[in-house]
């Protein structure tokens, strides 16, 4: 994803000012993605430059001259498409912890077994930090920051379960390793 | 909410914990059939601390738990319980401690069937040789205190099972027990009943009293002060919450 997508998806609805635009995207995702507001200007000027975005010319100016965005038709599209499409595994990061772990286990000399201790302890804590943000989360938080926290939530708990099994994998005596 | 403390209980000396396990070790069993639970465990559970107990199965959970609330005596190393090492007690003795103090809440078979909710949770009042009718005021306060106030009259078969659990927790602190001992309680729960049941715990352990918690599940674990991981019968490593909690 994209910062692009989440843009054009605020622009929907309804012109917005850049610092808009960024306030309304982190109180979205529950300040867990920050933006800074150059990103919010050079997506906009990207988006502008891909026709997605036009400048709202009959909007007025706020008093330090800043501009407001609209969407475009091509943009309302494009956000159209953007909803309709899965996300695909390939479009999502590679996780750092995988590949670090992969890496442990066929680096001589790495205590594989410590980096997942320390691994686990760390994922606890932040589940435990997520947690409690839950927990002060109130009755009238929109459901869209919540739903945020609760994914940050089973994605935590998911790597808790999985550095659990490397442990129990790697405990057994294998047939190459006795 | 809470009755004045009875003058027969003996108050913890200060800054005591209300737990205190140290270098506890467990073997079950002898010579080469003996069972190595525990190695050399210490563990502190202040009162208004809930601590989260995981690891493996086998790994002396359980066995941790039966030690902190004095169902199982160590093999070596001490465990104080309100402040009382109970190695120097006698079986009378800690078994007065024992219901005084603690309370039991495991993954099933907590209640009796043939009681209701209320009488089930006055049950263990009664053994303390409260009256009766005291014993049930006792029980529907700590009923309303985890949301089953209305349920009191009703049998154990006629709740959910996340219900069934509030019960069998409210049973587990009648009396102002100061320790919660719980091992599993969401074991056999959907997540929502689940939720229901850390929530309570975690209110009580806010309200004063120090939870122990048994729990494969990260997501419960989650709401601890701390959380302890157990392997082959000592502490691997520890999760503390916040700094302002850590200690
Ligand atoms: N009463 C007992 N007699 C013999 N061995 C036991 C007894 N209780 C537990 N054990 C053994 O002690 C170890 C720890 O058990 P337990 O505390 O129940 O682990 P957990 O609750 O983490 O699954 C296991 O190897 C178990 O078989
Ligand atoms: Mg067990």
């Amino acid at each position: 994803m994209s910062v692009r997508h989440g843009l054009l998806a605020l622009l929907r609805r309804g012109p917005r000012y850049g610092y808009q635009l960024r306030a309304e995207f982190e109180a979205s995702t529950a300040t867990t993605w920050p933006l800074n507001i150059g990103q919010v200007y050079t997506t906009l000027s990207r988006l502008e430059r891909d026709g997605l975005v036009s400048r709202d010319e009959q909007g007025d100016r706020d008093e330090q001259g800043r501009v407001r965005y609209a969407i475009t038709p091509d943009g309302r599209d494009e956000l159209d498409r953007w909803f309709a499409r899965p996300v695909s595994r390939a479009d999502r990061p590679r996780d750092e912890l995988v590949i670090k772990l992969a890496m442990a286990v066929t680096t001589p000399g790495v205590d594989v077994a410590a980096v997942i201790r320390a691994q686990r302890s760390a994922t606890m804590r932040g589940l435990q930090e997520l947690t409690r943000a839950l927990r002060t989360l109130d009755a009238s938080t929109e459901a869209a920051q919540r739903l945020v926290v609760d994914s940050m939530i089973f994605h935590a708990e998911a790597e808790q379960r999985w550095l659990d099994h490397c442990e129990a994998v790697l405990a057994r005596p294998s047939e190459e390793n006795p | 909410m809470t009755e004045p403390r009875s003058a027969d209980r003996l108050p913890a000396p200060d800054g005591e914990p209300v737990v205190r396990m140290t270098g506890v070790v467990r073997v079950h069993g002898e010579g080469t059939g003996a069972v190595h639970a525990l190695r050399g465990v210490s563990l502190d559970v202040a009162a208004g601390e809930l601590v989260a107990v995981m690891g493996p199965s086998g790994s002396g959970k359980s066995t941790l738990l039966n030690l902190a609330g004095g169902l199982d005596r160590p093999t070596e190393g001490s465990v104080r319980l309100e402040g009382r090492e109970l190695r120097d007690l006698s079986p009378e003795q800690l078994a007065e401690l024992r219901r005084r103090s603690a309370g039991y809440v495991f993954q099933d078979l907590n209640l009796v069937p043939s009681l209701t909710v209320a009488e089930n949770v006055a049950l263990p009042r009664e053994l303390d040789g409260v009256r009766t009718a005291k014993a049930r005021r006792e029980a529907l306060a700590v009923l309303k205190e985890v949301g089953l106030a209305d349920l009191g009259d009703r049998f154990p078969d006629d709740l959910s099972g996340g219900q069934r659990q509030r019960a069998a927790i409210a049973r587990a602190l009648v009396g102002e027990r100061r320790l919660l001992l719980a091992d599993e309680p969401t074991g056999a729960l959907d997540t929502r009943a689940g939720d229901e049941i850390i929530q309570v715990l975690r209110q009580r352990a806010d309200a004063g009293v120090a939870v122990l918690l048994v729990t494969h599940e990260p997501r419960y674990a989650a709401w601890a002060d701390r959380v302890v991981f157990l392997k082959d019968g000592q502490i691997a490593d520890s999760a503390a919450a916040g700094t302002e909690t850590a200690r």
